[in-house]
């Protein structure tokens, strides 16, 4: 028997969360899809497969203050650090974003842990809805992860009929159903979309012997350094910090940063160590295939395909890794 | 105040010095005098200064924790950040977070000769080295600095050449890229000094720090004269953002500057994937 949740108790449940705290949700908003806070459950796209933008603005917003700093004349600055006060439940969540936050806890949450990111994740409900269709860059199962997988969730809905089959499956998603009347039903749940699988197993060992392979300049002659494979990714959490003032206000704003800017790595005095294109996007797959899983253990990658979506000239993820793969076996051939 | 890792503490400029003419040596007191207590630091780690409004970027600790609570930063004038500390006058309010990183083992060097090698502002991570040396000779074995600049000018910590050349074992060579009437000593690359001079690599070490093509080709020297790669210190320098391990931007392959470094043997970096 499986607990079951009608449409009808969804929307009710959903929007009684929308009037005690923060309800965030995907939602079309200048054409793309995207998690936002929304105000009822009938603004949410409930018809979509996966977002066009991650789950990660929630807890790592493109830009945020981190502090302010009021200061008269060159007085004793006050600095007043920004805080989180918002309880929220995060509905819609699919199982590739919630893998991403996973990750996303290994930096951020490593002591010290970053008091935005910490206060959001305990304040957060975590609601996912699994995946009714693969889209065709999805690769999750690939990735550590499956359409309909629980993991890092507090609840997982799976969509069955005229309702969803739920599963509470931490003690914080249950206590967020509060008294929502659940029925208990013998649910045929529907089959598991099979994404196309991408060979990324062994891609860490790959990696250590490809990196001066050729192929990562040639790969990087069409990069326009756009930077979206970055914003759209839930697992790239590079920033930058810097200072806005105005009329005496001084704010500390954290905001997105890609690996692919041209500055990225370059030095006040001008000296750049990682300043060519080639060099660039090599990182970008180096820190997914091998410097994060060396630093945390797993792959900072979970088959969303997002990047794969947006990248404006075609540069695929799930192709860099079979070129990987080849120019390994090169270098297997030449050195014997 | 709440404390969060990304909040500076504050401080103010007790005195701002020229040491060339484009490097100041900054001195900053800690505000709170828990905070000055607690802050306790070795040679080769680094702090991130803020001038509140321009923004933040990390800089060498140019100070001994022994020595007292008043930090000192040697600050040459490259962006933005560093002209406005640059700018400061005494009293002026400036943040501080840290301090960040692995430092030099000085513990290991006792009884061991050690090769100082600076290029310009190279020498600031050095400076508590040769502090540390200095008022511990006898623990220590012979000592060669050597340390180069572009002009006579812009030799850094010129007002401490005395005090490091008449210590007991202390050797100072000294050279300029270029040539002046007002200068009788060397106008020669560091590299060139290093060949000449042959230091030893028996019992020794040598700790470098300058611009990368200065280390590149000191490195060919010293490989020359058979130093093993666990026996040359650096620090590597790089653009960072929080200090925290979290911001992703100070990576060479997979180590991490801000917590992995910035000291580093070239035996170790030799294992780098990515070469800076």
């Amino acid at each position: 028997m499986t607990e079951f949740l009608s449409k009808e108790g969804l929307f009710t449940w959903l929007r009684q969360i929308a009037g005690e705290r923060k309800l965030i949700a995907p939602v079309r908003m200048w054409g793309i899809t995207l998690f936002r806070p929304v105000g009822s459950p009938e603004d949410i796209a409930l018809d979509i497969d996966n977002t066009d933008l991650s789950a990660k603005d929630w807890f790592f917003p493109p830009s945020e203050a981190l502090f302010t700093v009021e200061q008269q004349g060159g007085g004793r600055p006050l600095i007043t650090p920004a805080t989180e006060d918002r309880e929220a439940v995060l509905f819609g969540l699919r199982p590739c974003d919630a893998l991403a936050i996973s990750h996303f806890d290994l930096p951020f949450l490593a002591e010290p842990a970053d008091p935005l990111y910490r206060e959001r994740r305990e304040k957060t409900v975590l609601v996912g809805v699994a995946c009714a269709r693969a889209r065709p860059e999805c690769f999750c199962t690939s990735a550590g992860t499956a359409p309909n997988d629980p993991s890092h969730m507090d609840i997982l809905l799976t969509e069955a009929g005229d309702g969803y089959a739920l599963q509470a499956v931490t003690e914080k998603g249950r206590q967020a159903l509060g008294d929502t009347p659940l029925e208990s039903r013998d649910i045929q749940l529907p089959p598991t979309p099979q994404p196309d699988p991408v060979p990324l197993a062994g891609i860490n060992d790959i990696a250590r012997q490809v990196f001066d392979a050729p192929y990562w300049d040639r790969l990087a002659d069409r990069c326009i350094h756009c930077n979206l494979c970055a914003y759209v990714c839930p697992d790239c959490y590079c920033f930058d910090i810097r200072d806005y003032s105005a009329k005496g206000k001084i704010e500390r704003v954290r905001c997105w940063e890609s690996c692919q800017s041209a500055g990225f790595t370059r030095l006040a005095g001008g000296h750049d160590p990682r300043s060519t294109k080639g060099a660039r996007l090599r990182q970008r797959f180096y820190h997914k295939f091998l410097y994060f899983p060396e630093q945390f253990g797993p792959t900072a990658c979970t088959g969303c395909g997002r990047c794969v979506r947006a990248c404006p000239v075609n540069i695929d993820i799930r192709e860099v890794a079979a070129e990987m793969q080849k120019a390994a076996e090169q270098v297997a051939l030449e050195t014997g | 105040m709440e404390t969060t890792p990304f909040v500076p503490h504050l401080a103010t400029v007790a005195a701002i010095t020229d040491l060339t003419i484009d490097v100041k040596l900054i001195r900053l007191e800690l505000e709170d005098a828990g905070v000055r207590e607690a802050f306790k630091y070795q040679p080769g780690q680094f702090a991130f200064l803020s001038a509140l409004g321009v923004g933040e970027a990390p800089f060498g600790l140019a100070s001994v924790s022994y020595k007292g609570d008043e930090l000192e930063f040697a600050i040459r004038r490259v962006g933005t950040v560093s002209d406005a500390l640059c700018e400061m006058e005494p009293g002026a309010w400036v943040g501080v977070r840290g301090p960040f990183g692995n430092f030099f083992p000085m513990e290991d060097y006792r009884g061991k000769n050690i090769v100082i090698i600076g290029g310009g502002i190279g020498m600031s991570p050095l400076r508590p080295v040769i502090q540390t040396i200095l008022d511990h000779r006898k623990e220590y074995g012979d000592i060669l600095i050597i340390h180069g600049a572009r002009s006579r000018q812009d030799l850094v910590f010129a007002a401490e050449f005395d005090t490091w050349a008449q210590a007991p074992a202390t050797r100072l060579e000294l050279t300029v890229d270029r040539g002046e009437d007002a200068w009788s000593g060397r106008v020669d690359l560091i590299p060139t000094v290093v060949r000449e001079l042959k230091p030893s690599p028996e019992n020794a070490v040598v700790i470098i720090c300058g611009p990368p093509i200065m280390i590149k080709f000191v490195l060919v020297e010293l490989e020359s004269l058979q130093f093993a790669h666990d026996q040359i210190f650096t620090t590597l320098e790089s653009k960072m953002k929080c200090g925290l391990g979290k911001c992703a931007r100070c990576n060479v392959g997979e180590k991490y500057v801000c917590q992995d470094g910035p000291v580093f043997t070239l035996a170790q970096i030799s294992t780098f994937l990515e070469q800076f």
